[in-house]
């Protein structure tokens, strides 16, 4: 399994890079970590002419904490992500999804950027980012515009990124209080799996005990991470318990669009949504500080 | 456009051409030329090819070099400081962390930067940190223990004394067993013989080797599961700048070529027809692998496509597609056996109970993938560097299809990196690398790609069993009968042998009074089944011990009295004429009885726990040869009938002893694979010469050097290899006696060699040096040299049709006890203990018993949870990688507990017998047994996936019974 003979080109500036966008045809793939790309094109998945690497782009890099959000430069690797004390306390979830990804190898690789970009429908921070309102910021020429996570992601491998477009960052906002979140996903075997089902739940509990607030995100059981709405309202408003999220769950399964492959039937996915769903609520509550009946 | 780039790799500046698109590894191995990082997948899901840049552990297949230039790389060849090993270096090689050695160079690094990080990890940590890394021999134990035994590591790679008690290996009775001094360490636990090389990347496999003017050749596979080829256009790929040849169907020998002698049914190319996809049908050299395998996709070739069959039974029913005239009704191979009564034996049966069983489509995957070099020399003379099980068939399958004398061809086996079966044949790329060198005059390598591996196939049979049973009121069995329909896939390989293998060596494990077996093995449009690990027996196996254990659950007995009561006996012949030497079975159920506290378990767990009995055992080595009569002289020499008799040898060993006595050169033909043959054999042959194993060498990689051995199969190395290298050994102590009788001034026949010594027998203080008479014998005679050779013994089976299949000199026995946790919401499986105790003779290397059956385990579990080579509806393989077929990590591998049990087997050499493939049998059945009991549904198809634990519980809970049953409650 050989790389094709691509014109490969190196950027070490996000204006360099917006020059090589620009030259380079429509068909041109941005490297960055390279886990997905590279195997893609060794499978001859994806051709193209040119590939423009952005490792060197220092304007990338970095994980910084600004006014209490989150501020995820895209080069940053899953294991930078994992490892870094900013995404102690209110962050943890992410730390979570970023631990269950792949292995090592791969994680000391894989960048936050292309994790998104790539827009496969089993990836696994995504759903969580969404579950924390997360917003993607895209540079290009023109500068920098900023989309919430949801509105990025468009289908299967398809993004809001035009072909003069950088993926630059991800900014999370502080959580506020009482807010809690985790994710939850199936994996075939323990070691390097591939989601099968994954939800991820971000809660933010009232003083009196309710759900205010509820965002439930459904994964690998769609093109792109899914927000089960109906899920969402049955539990808002209501007192956490077992019950509740048993209903959240059926409601869920309904509303998962999954497929069939050789990871498991569509059904077989349904039935996970509504566990996966019932875990991650729970868990998502107990991380809000309050109590599951 | 290649560009020059400085690389710092293990701290030393290298400046090579490289090229924009070049991976990290390929400049490593290639350019660079470091070859103990290794190549096993290209796509970043094996780890093999880890390297640590800037101490982090990367795929190096997956970073492009340019990418890498201004880092610090370290490969494996820089972890040792000056020739002393680092502590995990040095763990692997004494904790046994190391088998066929593939994935060591990786799971060192991995290692190495965990520790690195955390010089005190928890073993979960250790987990996370090699869960890249996939491992196929080791079943990770010794992994395990190698890194947990680094303990407060330190950062110049050595360990400050520990902080923790090391964990220690809990011992069974017959474990380490005090050797007679150090001697040839029989019966000790030595590490390997080539464990050194292995952990610093200095072992040589096929691919690791550059000739010069080597060339390389790639094969196109069919896209299409069945049709005929029409035509083949190469002049594209021929005009191809770096081209330098093309081969298809017409330019290959018209010679077919296979496995059992009586159905070779394989052309090189294919000539006429295409039977599955990746079937091969032409092939290009050129001078880089980029190259040729850019060619490939500029040879058009025209099919015509026929209907395709993919299931075993829709093969057998009329009118369905066949795939070749000779096999009508598309019927490889049918077996009917039947022995003593079978229907008299239900008729007086208590209880009969009948199930269906189905197996799963598994793929050896060993971590190597195969590669081989073919190279002329100018008179004549072939030398193929190739990575197989089976050195000598390989050689005999040369010529015949070659048409070549045996003799001018030379086989060099180089360090293998795992077979498990899938390294038992003579592969396309052996035969085009030989026609395409012959051709260009200079040397050729082909390897297969991780995803032509799955393609070439030849893994288990899939196997679809109908089971009868019938036993009296305590459970007695009185009859059993059998029907298996087996996948062959699409040409013929061992599977003659694994038909008769599925019905055959049940009855070696409980005593069956009347037996009757009905086996097809069916052609149908997939790659070719072939041999692999207890070649045919686990499926059946798995089957069988299902369905003892519920007819024990029908009648109220406990699983293992059920066992107990039908355990076979030492010193019996078998219903199908197989005959049994030592036995300790019972032991072996007693032992994991005790160990697991069955009693105290069983029946007893909370929901979602279970536990499970599963038992099984192997032949010691087949009883006679793939092909018959004698060893071949030429293509030109016809079949010859089946004798009852071997009619040469199967094993021959020739001892060399050095001028000054000091050392001693092993050379025999067994296959290393990575199972340890070296190392037991050394061992053997030390003991027999009676000096130390460390003085010791073993050349058994070179055809030239070392004479036949049939190789790595049916688990025969340790008896029958065994048996050959300590018989050469006693040839020269026999050869030494007249010389020391004169030095010792006395009569030959009390002098005992011992621990390089010689000695009068009961007074040790008469003694002379072992060397010293050596040398005396070389002085007045010249070389001193041994050579012992092996047959089975004559007679081995019955007389009916297909008796020879399963004979043995002797069997083993195991019991396991699996261990499970299920998540009964998703039907998630987590195998947490298993148990295994082993009759395996006397062991020779404790160590490597363990490491065999650690490994069997995993794999086993693996393969009944969660492996399965999947095909879509035109019978394309939909998982030919290691991402989607999933082996487990060593995140999903159970703690195992091996142990042993005293047995003495009179035909094995030290009293010894096979472990390798044996300790795969019990462990399908323990792991279903375990999840039966822990969920309270039995899922019969493999692999036992969470989504059909799932059905099986939903279908329970919805059946009327159940509701009933609630609505009593």
């Amino acid at each position: 399994m050989y790389m094709p003979s691509v014109e490969f080109h190196q950027a070490t500036t996000l204006p360099e890079a917006f020059d090589l966008l620009q030259a380079c045809g429509p068909s041109t793939r941005v490297l960055a970590g390279g886990t997905d790309l590279l195997v893609d094109l060794k499978a001859k998945r994806v051709t193209t002419d040119h590939v423009i690497s952005i490792t060197r782009v220092g304007e990338l890099k970095g994980i910084a904490l600004d006014n209490g959000s989150l501020r995820i430069g895209a080069l940053t690797t899953i294991t930078q992500l994992d490892e870094s004390p900013l995404l102690e306390g209110g962050f943890d979830p992410i730390r979570d999804a970023a631990r269950l990804m792949a292995v090592r190898q791969i994680r000391n690789v894989a960048t936050i950027g292309g994790n998104l970009a790539s827009a496969v429908p089993c990836a696994d921070l995504p759903p969580i980012l969404i579950a924390m309102n997360a917003r993607v910021h895209i540079a290009s020429r023109d500068g920098e515009r900023e989309v919430p996570i949801k509105e990025f992601l468009l289908d299967v491998r398809k993004t809001a990124l035009d072909r003069h477009d950088i993926l630059s960052a991800i900014t999370v906002p502080q959580p506020p209080p009482q807010f809690g979140a985790a994710y939850e996903r199936f994996g075939l075997r323990e070691g390097n799996a591939i989601a099968v089902a994954a939800v991820a739940a971000g809660i933010r509990l009232a003083t009196d005990g309710t759900l205010e607030t509820a965002t439930i995100v459904l994964s690998a059981v769609s093109p792109i991470p899914k927000i089960a709405l109906q899920a969402s309202s049955i539990v808002q408003g209501q007192h956490p318990s077992d019950d509740l999220f048993a209903r959240a769950g059926e409601a869920a399964r309904g509303e998962a669009d999954p497929i069939s492959d050789i990871r498991g039937s569509a059904s077989f996915r349904r039935d996970l949504v509504a566990v996966l769903v019932q875990r991650a609520l729970k868990k998502a509550v107990e991380r809000a500080g309050g109590d599951v009946l | 456009m290649s560009i020059a780039v400085t690389f710092l790799v293990n701290g030393e500046c290298h400046t090579v051409a490289v090229e924009p698109f070049d991976t990290l590894v390929d400049v490593l191995r290639d350019k660079v030329r470091l070859t103990g990082t290794k190549k096993g997948c290209g796509v970043g899901d094996c780890g093999a090819c880890t390297v640590l840049l800037d101490g982090k552990p990367v795929n190096s297949c997956l970073v492009l070099a340019l990418d890498a230039a201004d880092a610090s790389i370290t490969t494996i060849e820089g972890i040792a400081k000056d020739g002393e090993l680092s502590a995990v270096q040095k763990a692997f090689i004494s904790e046994g962390g190391t088998q066929c050695g593939y994935c060591t160079p990786g799971m060192i690094l991995s290692a190495t930067a965990l520790l690195e990080r955390k010089p005190d990890p928890t073993s979960d940590e250790i987990k996370d940190a090699l869960a890249g890394n996939l491992c196929r021999c080791t079943g990770y134990s010794g992994i395990m223990r190698s890194v947990s035994r680094c303990s407060n590591y330190q950062s110049d790679g050595t360990c400050a004394k520990p902080s923790h008690p090391l964990p220690k290996r809990d011992k069974s009775e017959s474990d380490y067993r005090p050797s007679s001094g150090e001697c040839g360490s029989v019966g000790v636990s030595i590490p390997r013989v080539d464990a050194g090389d292995k952990v610093t990347g200095r072992a040589i496999y096929t691919n690791d080797i550059a000739l010069p003017n080597t060339v390389y050749g790639k094969i196109l596979g069919s896209p299409i599961a069945h049709g005929y080829v029409k035509k083949v256009d190469t002049s594209k790929a021929e005009a191809l700048p770096g081209v330098l040849a093309v081969l298809t169907g017409k330019d290959v020998p018209d010679t077919m070529y296979g496995v059992s002698p009586a159905r070779y049914d394989e052309y090189v190319l294919a000539r006429d027809k295409v039977r599955h996809v990746g079937d091969e049908v032409a092939a290009v050299v050129a001078v880089d692998e980029r190259t040729a395998e850019a060619a490939l996709e500029l040879i058009d070739v025209e099919y015509e496509e026929l209907p395709a069959v993919l299931d075993p039974y829709e093969a057998a029913s009329e009118g369905a597609p066949l795939l070749h005239e000779r096999y009508k009704r598309n019927i490889n191979t049918h077996v009917d056996q039947s022995f003593g009564d079978v229907e008299a034996g239900f008729a007086e049966s208590y209880l009969i109970r009948e199930e269906t069983f189905t197996g799963n489509h598994i793929y050896q995957s060993p971590l190597e993938p195969h590669a081989t070099i073919a190279t002329w020399e100018h008179d004549g003379t072939l030398v193929l560097y190739t990575s197989t099980q089976v050195p000598h068939y390989v050689q005999y399958m040369m010529a015949h299809v070659l048409h070549i004398p045996l003799g001018k061809i030379r086989v060099i086996r180089p360090t293998v990196g795992g077979g498990f079966g899938g390294k038992a044949e003579t592969t396309p790329l052996d035969l085009c690398a030989a026609i395409f060198s012959k051709k260009l005059g200079r040397p050729v390598k082909m390897v297969y790609s991780r995803e032509e591996m799955f393609h070439h196939g030849r893994g288990r049979h899939k196997q679809h069993m109908k089971f009868k049973i019938g036993v009296d009121r305590e459970g007695v069995i009185q009859s059993f009968a059998s029907e298996i329909y087996l996948d062959g896939g699409a040409y013929s390989s061992f599977g003659v042998a694994t038909a008769y293998y599925a019905g055959s060596v049940l009855p070696t494990l409980y005593r069956f009074p009347n037996y009757a077996y009905d086996g097809y093995r069916m052609m149908t449009n997939k790659p070719a089944a072939g041999a692999m690990r207890g070649h045919g027996v686990p499926q059946p196996r798995f089957a069988f011990e299902c369905l003892l254990t519920m007819v024990a659950d029908d009648l109220g007995i406990d699983p293992i009295e059920i066992r107990r009561r039908n355990a076979m006996t030492p010193n019996t012949m078998t219903v199908n004429e197989m005959d049994v030497g030592s036995c300790e079975f019972l032991r072996t159920l007693e032992a994991v009885n005790e160990k697991v506290d069955w009693n105290e378990k069983y029946g007893k767990l909370e929901k979602g726990k279970g536990i499970g009995i599963g038992c099984g055992g192997f032949v010691s080595g087949a009883g006679y040869c793939i092909y018959r009569g004698q060893v071949q002289l030429s293509h030109e020499k016809g079949r010859e009938p089946f004798q009852k008799k071997s009619t040469f040898p199967h094993a021959n060993a020739i001892v060399k002893i050095s001028e000054d006595g000091m050392a001693a050169v092993l050379m025999i033909g067994a296959a290393e694979i990575g199972q340890g043959s070296d190392t037991v054999l050394t061992q053997m042959c030390a003991e027999s010469l009676g000096i130390p194993s460390s003085r010791m060498r073993i050349r058994s990689e070179d055809s030239d050097i070392s004479p036949l051995d049939l190789g790595a199969y049916s688990s025969r190395v340790t008896l029958m290899a065994g048996h050959a290298v300590s018989r050469a050994g006693v040839a020269i102590v026999e050869k030494l006696l007249p010389y020391a009788a004169l030095l010792l001034d006395c009569d030959p026949g009390i002098i005992e060699a011992h621990n390089g010594r010689m000695f009068v027998r009961g007074d040790e203080s008469r003694c002379v040096a072992w060397e010293e008479v050596a040398r005396k014998y070389f002085n007045d005679n010249g070389p001193l040299v041994g050579t012992g050779a092996y047959k089975p013994p004559d007679g081995l089976g019955g007389d009916h049709k297909g008796s020879s299949v399963g004979t043995s000199p002797a069997y083993s026995f195991g019991s396991a006890v699996c261990e499970v946790s299920v998540d009964l919401e998703t039907g998630k499986v987590a195998i947490d203990k298993f148990t295994d105790f082993h009759d395996c003779g006397t062991p020779i290397n404790p160590m490597a018993v363990h490491g065999q059956v650690e490994g069997a385990v995993v794999m086993g579990a693996s393969e009944t949870i969660l492996e399965d080579v999947q095909f879509d509806d035109k019978g394309r393989i939909l998982n030919p990688n290691l991402h989607g077929y999933l082996m487990m990590t060593i995140k999903d591998a159970p703690e195992i507990f091996s142990g042993l049990v005293d047995s003495y087997e009179p035909r094995g050499p030290f009293g010894a017998k096979e472990i390798g493939e044996g300790s795969t049998l019990p462990v399908l059945g323990a792991v279903a047994h375990a999840i039966a009991n822990a969920t309270g549904v039995w899922i019969k198809d493999l692999p036992i996936t969470p989504e059909k634990i799932l059905r099986a519980l939903q279908e329970k809970r919805d059946s009327p019974e159940t509701t009933l049953a609630d609505a009593k409650a």
